[in-house]
């Protein structure tokens, strides 16, 4: 089976067509697009535990300097620091430019078979160890789930139940990272810290090229390309095959050398969630 | 001066309340089985899946659950008023409502500060319920 996205979102204007004609009558009070939605959400966190951009920093800048190690990376080319992140431009405040995703032209695919048949294909194959789903789906304006748990809370219970591990046996994370602050609720939900514990868990380049946790090792949505869920799931996929060059995890870039693997994408506005936890053959 | 804002366009769900907007009043749908005040409009309560419904009118008062503010125009309409907020309002009935916060300095806005419709005649048909501090 052939999983594959492609779009011109960005040439086309179409991903912009998309955002902005899903509103409805939100639109009457100036309300357009998917991080506004977002936004929504996390101002609501900041409200409710420690968090905003001095947590959201991290993941930008941790997101980057892995794109810039990444030759396919759209901001392969283009560093970026604390101050950066500062000075960017307001764009649904407490939003960010660089909270925000890119918007990108191309696609990606990958093959999923079974692991019989996959014995003597030409690439070494990754195996699904779990995966689990959970979608609460209400609208964002009547959610209350936004600043968790999310769906992200059933959906790993679910997963580690079939993968028969814990968070401990995690190496690295692929996380759909539509906006900073996806990424920091979901990581949260899963586990990895408790509510508000995030600016402290991501200090020190927890994150980055050499850190003890890398996440979005690829650059992710923010900084590598958007093809939706599947930018996270196919560096997942990648990195488990040791196919990422001077990214690869392991002694090339100082960090643990990678089994296990957990990745996810959600959709709508934190409405569903799914996850997967992949490991190498 | 004509009106360059997207505009509601109620259906067979929301004309009630619309309709109630132009009298100046939030009208919302209450169950009769469970009395869940819901929004937006449907024909059957999202908590306990009955038909029978009620409608109420809301007092207009309310806080902040969540606010964001908008510092890029993203229709044309929008860009004289940037920079503008748009929040979730928890009416004091239950009903999360969309909209906007006016007349508030936006150092001065927080979650849960207590707000009150303040209603905005757009055209003649159309009366859009947004919100400012209480006091």
């Amino acid at each position: 089976m052939v999983i594959s996205f492609g779009h011109s979102g960005l040439s086309s204007g179409a991903m912009r067509q998309l955002l902005l004609g899903r509103g409805g009558e939100k639109a009457v009070f100036g309300h357009f697009g998917a991080g506004s939605d977002y936004a929504l959400a996390a101002r609501r966190a900041m409200h409710t535990f420690r968090t905003g951009p001095e947590t959201w920093k991290h993941i930008a800048v941790g997101e980057r300097k892995w794109a810039n190690l990444n030759p396919r990376a759209m901001k392969h080319r283009e560093a970026m620091t604390f101050d950066d992140y500062y000075r960017a431009p307001w764009v649904v405040d407490p939003f960010r430019l660089y909270d925000n995703c890119l918007i990108t032209d191309g696609g990606r695919a990958m093959v999923v078979t079974s692991a019989e048949r996959a014995r003597d294909l030409k690439q070494p194959p990754v195996l699904i160890m779990g995966m689990g789903q959970h979608n609460p789906s209400s609208e964002t304006a009547q959610a209350t789930y936004m600043t968790g748990p999310t769906g992200a809370k059933r959906a790993v219970e679910m997963a580690f139940h079939m993968a028969g591990i814990t968070l401990d046996d995690i190496d690295a994370c692929q996380i759909y990272d539509c906006f900073t602050y996806t990424v920091e609720i979901t990581l949260q939900d899963y586990g990895f810290f408790g509510p508000g514990e995030g600016e402290d868990w991501f200090r020190d380049g927890k994150i980055e090229p050499g850190g003890r946790m890398p996440v979005n090792t690829s650059g992710g949505l923010l900084s590598e390309v958007y093809f939706m869920g599947l930018t996270p799931l196919s560096e997942a996929a990648m990195q488990l095959m040791g196919r990422c060059g001077e990214r690869q995890l392991g002694p090339a870039t100082n960090t643990k050398a990678p089994n296990i693997m957990l990745c996810n994408d959600n959709g709508g506005s934190l409405q569903s969630h799914s996850c997967f936890i992949l490991r190498r053959a | 001066m004509k009106y360059e804002k997207p505009l509601p366009e109620p259906d067979g769900d929301s004309r009630p309340f619309w309709d109630g907007c132009r009298e100046h009043q939030l009208r919302f749908q209450k169950c009769k089985e469970c009395d869940h005040v819901r929004w937006p409009p449907s024909i059957i309560c999202p908590r306990c899946y009955s038909q029978e419904t009620d409608w109420i009118v809301a007092k207009g008062k309310g806080k902040v659950f969540t606010y964001v503010i908008y510092h890029q125009a993203f229709h044309p309409a929008f860009k004289e008023d940037l920079p503008y907020v748009v929040a979730v309002i928890e009416l004091e009935e239950g009903p999360h409502l969309l909209s906007n916060i006016v007349g508030c300095p936006h150092d001065r806005l927080r979650c849960d500060m207590p707000v009150e419709v303040s209603w905005e005649d757009v055209t003649e048909e159309i009366s859009l319920p947004k919100f400012r501090p209480v006091g």
